[in-house]
């Protein structure tokens, strides 16, 4: 049997490689995060709800602050929690329709009962609960206080959310959760399997044939993108070649060997470049709560060339590079990398004198964007907040 | 079900398990008087001890086990082992420290290694103090590919190229690499300290017989990172006159004829790595860490458990809980530790502070190392120094460029400590006679640490014992220098000199162009040879001395005596005049002054051909006679050697008529340097006695 130990030992593990960039890229770093959560929730002993949320919410605090650029880990931390919140919502609500049908049947374990009443009681009674611990050890008072005021939001808030209140706690004994939530993870792993092949099956959609396409940098999901409409549709690509790491070079050489018809430019020809392109089709690190992307730098000089000449911006992205945060700070999410490639260090006397630095990514503003294509199909800038409210649940945004 | 790559990553260590060698003593003293405390791989750099960065560096290599072999303070170092992230479960590899207390210099420790037998196959060899973040497990498939075509192939050297000045290379040791062009076998190395300076090296000619493409090259900095072949230690073992990795072994390997071994150079094209040798290198490495040339190790990767870095605009590094006032200034390539608190109009530039450090009020720093718990009182200045733990600076004090605080020193108020001062709360009196025998062993220095803590105890009690001049009325801290070594160590003293923080600034300012640079090397070097060239004599004088005083002493015969003398002067590679001025003073130190004709004869007779060996040509002789001359000068008494030893001399051959002519004609012989009057009555005693001489026969 794999024990607490094993699996602290494949935490350590993976916040280690994560810390030390032995797994990077997006996609590989949610598989990662993934599979291990689902390690997390098979191998964990826990028969309450909140118990497991911890539980994950605090692995997923080590892995986010073990590489926080990447945000695809906190994603899918955050995709996890609101799974075990929604498999664990739908339980209640069976439960309690059976409840409230064959109300006998339940109460004959002590337990269940006690459990029952906490779910039958009213829904003030739990959330005053909720704030006491907030304000600590409040008097009787303060929490009285606090319960009229919780009933008053109530009143004036999200009345429909009246039959999840019940469960906000998440404090019942469940003891048939786990091979659910386990199923519903593994679900959402086959989904990070599938993704490249659900995007690159819209591309006949998106590509019409003789169009001049221009991408930036190296995207796995925009390869796929583009070698899945060749198959069908002749059409070319201009690559621009995104220096300082001439991504650009090795995109450009994967397109051509798959027979499409390639042009590598310069960075600085971009702009004269975009005035016969068609569309622009890039990938991106990810995207922000406001539809603004962090992507590969460079990234921001083509969507502004595409803004003044009118040409769509189409993004490739799967849905675990959507974060919920927002980007309040551009160069937060930004990440200084070594800066070798814009100067060699051998210049001896030059570095000693300049200050270099080699930013690995770009902040591009929603404005600039005209198209999300996701694996859950496309989507315009604007409905981001819908796939995010579906996606996260709002008390996860910060881990 | 556990994640597919752990289970390969347990079969690969079921095969062969990845072994690395750290060596955590530098067996040098360039960061004296600081590691009288502390390891130097324990040292701070960007505040995280240098060892965690090499650590770092074989964690992504993939290595299994590391065996760290220390010397100094090696309680210290398998303390912080034992308790660090390495030593748990989930750590990358199998950390072992082994203590080997009685080696001296790398050969030892690889012969000690190599004794225990735990080395299985090919290894990294690492300095415990190299800062990098190259993929080491390429280099090792690359150097198992090179092995595959050259059989002979035993070692592969990282060096990264950098230009003559870089800041990364460390000025005080270099090496030239002699490669070839295709393979980057290395066929040749010279270590090419500043001082003395090289100004020629000597190549078999068969280098280039065998390649084609030879490059000389002395553009790489040596990254002290070496994949080594298991037979490497077995040579060491065999040779157990190499002491240094480079020096002696590489050297030793590519210029035996014997062995046949090969060794290849890796040059590192995208990657960092770079070995804190001395103070200089300490603040190039910082400021490469600052300026991101080894990302992903950077301190907001925050490798260590417990950091919390966040970098800011203008590369400035910030902890948690660091408390800045709002008129402070922080320059470019700054980084503050947590719980450091900087008040009002503090300016920083390029400087570590390191965690819980106060800095008052309108204070200065610039290019400054400040370690864990110092506290900066109001109005100090501070340039180019380093700070160690607890260090305090009262009011008003300034710190030079180029100084080094050791740990728990105080200072001030209101002092201005000159550059490159050296303060360390150990008595340098006490600890300099045990460095002088070089006896370092271990267990000394730790009986002789803990026996300066006592004796600091008791400084704390009676402050008088500090200068209170020089360091303040509080003032608590002993000066260090340097330059108290051997007259044998003058160039290794100058070597560290060079290295001292901050020296590059003067350096650099003259070297702006390479013409003065040019300039500046012949300089030195010509000052170099005038005091190098002494000391060297000196020695050989020294020793040829010994020898002949060892001669008269056990009787030996002419020939042993003169063989030996042979054997000291080649080695030496110097002339039989040199040898000839040590040999005839000390031969004619054996005459015994109060029955001085008939001892003067029989000493003369017995020893007398010995200096014949030493004599060849008329030259000679003459010279030989002015050496003579020369010691019968010094004194009243010696003055009436001169005629006798002459005459016996004379008479058994040493010395031929032509050549006493030639000297007494000679306008040196009479009048001399030492005291002119007893030059002339020697010159007019010859004169009597050999004109006799001659007309007798």
């Amino acid at each position: 049997m794999t024990g607490p130990r094993d699996l602290n030992a494949q935490i350590e593990s993976l916040v280690n490689r994560l810390r030390r960039r032995q797994v990077v890229g997006s996609w590989s770093v949610s598989l990662e995060t993934a599979l291990l959560l689902r390690q997390v929730v098979s191998v964990a002993r826990w028969n309450q709800v909140n118990v497991l949320i911890n539980l994950v919410k605090d692995v997923g605090g080590k892995l986010v602050m073990a590489q926080p650029r990447e945000l695809a880990v906190g994603n899918i931390v955050r995709r996890v929690l609101r799974l075990i919140r929604d498999v664990y919502n739908s339980e209640v609500s069976n439960s309690n329709t059976n409840l409230t049908s064959t109300s006998e049947e339940v109460e004959d374990d002590d337990k269940d009962y006690e459990d029952d009443n906490v779910i039958k009681s009213p829904p003030q009674k739990s959330k005053t609960y909720d704030l006491q611990s907030y304000s600590g050890p409040g008097s009787i008072i303060s929490s009285s206080f606090f319960s009229s005021s919780a009933s008053m939001i109530n009143l004036l808030g999200d009345g429909s959310v009246s039959g999840k209140e019940a469960s906000l706690d998440y404090d019942r004994k469940c003891y048939n959760l786990k091979p659910t939530i386990i199923s519903e993870l593994q679900e959402l792993i086959n989904e990070l399997e599938n993704m490249y092949v659900n995007i690159a099956d819209q591309a006949m959609e998106h590509i019409h044939s003789n169009e001049i396409i221009m991408t930036v940098g190296k995207s796995r999901t925009v390869e796929m993108f583009l070698k899945t409409a060749a198959k069908k549709r002749k059409f070319s690509i201009v690559v621009a070649e995104t220096s300082p790491k001439y991504l650009g070079h090795e995109m450009a050489l994967s397109l051509s060997q798959a027979g499409i018809d390639t042009t590598v430019i310069s960075d600085s020809a971009i702009f004269a470049v975009m005035s016969r392109v068609n569309k622009v089709i890039m990938g991106t690190h990810a995207v922000l709560a406001n539809g603004g992307l962090i992507s590969v730098s460079g990234t921001q000089m083509v969507a502004t060339a595409a803004k003044h000449h009118s040409t769509p911006v189409v993004v490739c992205t799967g849905l675990y590079k959507l974060s919920p945060l927002y980007p309040y700070d551009e160069d937060s999410f930004n990440d200084l990398v070594a800066p070798d490639p814009v100067m060699s260090f051998d210049e001896g006397e030059l570095i000693d004198k300049v200050t270099i630095l080699n930013p690995y990514y770009d902040y591009v503003s929603p404005e600039l964007v005209s198209l999300f294509i996701t694996n859950t199909g496309g989507h315009p800038p604007s409905y981001l907040y819908r796939l995010i409210n579906e996606n996260y649940d709002p008390e996860d945004t910060v881990i | 079900m556990a994640p597919t790559t752990k289970s390969t990553g347990k079969n690969i260590e079921a095969e062969t398990a990845l072994q690395a060698v750290v060596l955590a003593d530098s067996f040098n003293e360039r960061f004296r008087p600081i590691t009288l405390d502390m390891p130097r791989c324990l040292l701070p750099l960007c505040n995280t001890p240098l060892i965690e960065y090499t650590l770092e560096c074989l964690a992504v290599a993939g290595v299994q086990e590391v065996y760290i072999l220390c010397r100094a303070h090696s309680e210290k170092i398998k303390n912080y082992i034992s308790t660090s992230k390495w030593n748990r479960s989930h750590s990358p590899f199998k950390i072992i420290p082994i203590v080997t207390p009685e080696a001296r210099s790398i050969g030892d420790v690889l012969r000690e290694l190599d004794a225990k037998q735990l080395i299985s196959s090919d290894f990294i060899l690492i300095s415990g103090d190299v800062v990098s973040n190259i993929h080491l497990d390429k280099i090792l498939d690359a150097h198992r590919t090179r092995k595959n075509i050259d059989k002979n192939l035993i070692m592969t050297m990282v060096v990264k190229e950098a230009s003559p000045f870089h800041r990364t290379r460390s000025l005080g040791e270099s090496s030239i690499f002699v490669l070839d062009g295709k393979t980057q076998e290395c066929v040749h190395y010279e270590s090419a300290e500043l001082y003395p300076h090289k100004r020629n090296m000597i190549m078999d000619m068969e280098v280039f017989e065998k390649h084609s493409n030879v490059q000389i090259r002395n553009d790489f900095v040596d990254c002290q990172i070496d994949i080594c072949s298991i037979e490497v230690l077995a040579l060491f073992t065999e040779n157990f006159d190499y002491q240094d990795i480079r020096k002696d072994f590489v050297y030793g390997i590519l210029t035996s004829d014997l062995l046949g071994k090969t060794i290849y150079c890796h040059i590192v094209k995208d990657a960092y790595a770079a070995r804190v040798r001395d103070l200089q290198t300490y603040d190039a490495i910082s400021k490469d860490v600052l300026s991101r040339w080894t990302y992903p190790i950077v301190p907001d990767s925050n490798l260590q458990e417990g950091d919390s870095y966040e970098y800011m605009r203008g590369q400035i590094y910030k902890e948690q809980n660091v408390s800045l006032s709002r008129s402070c200034v922080l320059g470019e390539k700054v980084i503050i530790g947590s719980g450091t608190e900087i008040a009002e109009n503090v300016k920083i530039t390029n400087s570590v502070i390191g965690r819980r450090v106060n800095i008052g009020p309108n204070v200065k720093i610039d290019g400054a190392y400040i370690w864990d718990n110092v506290t900066i009182n109001a109005n100090c200045s501070i340039s180019r120094s380093i700070l160690a733990n607890n260090v305090v600076l009262e009011e008003n004090v300034i710190v030079n460029k180029g100084c080094l605080l050791s740990y728990n020193v105080i200072i001030g108020p209101k002092i201005t400590l000159p550059s490159y001062t050296k303060l360390t709360r150990h008595k340098q009196n006490l600890d300099y006679d045990d460095y002088d025998t070089k006896d370092k062993e271990d267990k000394e220095i730790n009986q002789l640490l803990h026996a300066q803590n006592i004796k600091l105890v008791k400084d704390n009690q009676k402050d008088d014992s500090y200068d209170i001049k020089l360091i303040g009325e509080n003032g608590k801290g002993h000066i260090w220098n340097d330059e108290t070594s051997d007259v044998e160590d003058d160039d290794e003293a100058k070597n560290i000199k060079v290295t001292t923080l901050a020296y590059d600034l003067s350096n650099l300012s003259f070297t702006d162009d390479e013409s003065t640079a040019s300039v500046i090397s012949e300089g030195s070097s010509d000052e170099e040879s005038d005091s190098d060239e002494p000391s060297n004599l000196e020695i050989f004088s020294k020793e040829v001395a010994q020898t002949v005083e060892r001669a008269f002493s056990e009787g030996h015969t002419i020939e042993i005596a003169s063989l030996e003398l042979n054997t000291l002067r080649m080695a030496s590679n110097t002339s039989f005049r040199d040898t000839r001025i040590v040999v005839i003073p000390s031969i004619l130190n054996q005459i015994n002054t109060d029955k001085l004709l008939a001892s003067t004869k029989d000493v003369l007779t017995r020893w007398g051909p010995l200096i014949g060996k030493l004599v060849h040509s008329k030259d000679d002789q003459t010279d030989a006679l002015f050496t003579l001359q020369k010691y019968c000068a010094k004194t009243d008494i010696n003055s009436k050697i001169f005629a006798p030893s002459l005459r016996t001399l004379y008479e058994i051959d040493v010395i031929e008529e032509d050549a006493i002519l030639e000297w007494y004609y000679d306008e040196r012989s009479k009048g001399g340097v030492g005291k002119p009057e007893i030059y002339s009555k020697i010159h007019d005693v010859v004169y009597f006695d050999s004109t006799l001489l001659i007309l007798a026969l």
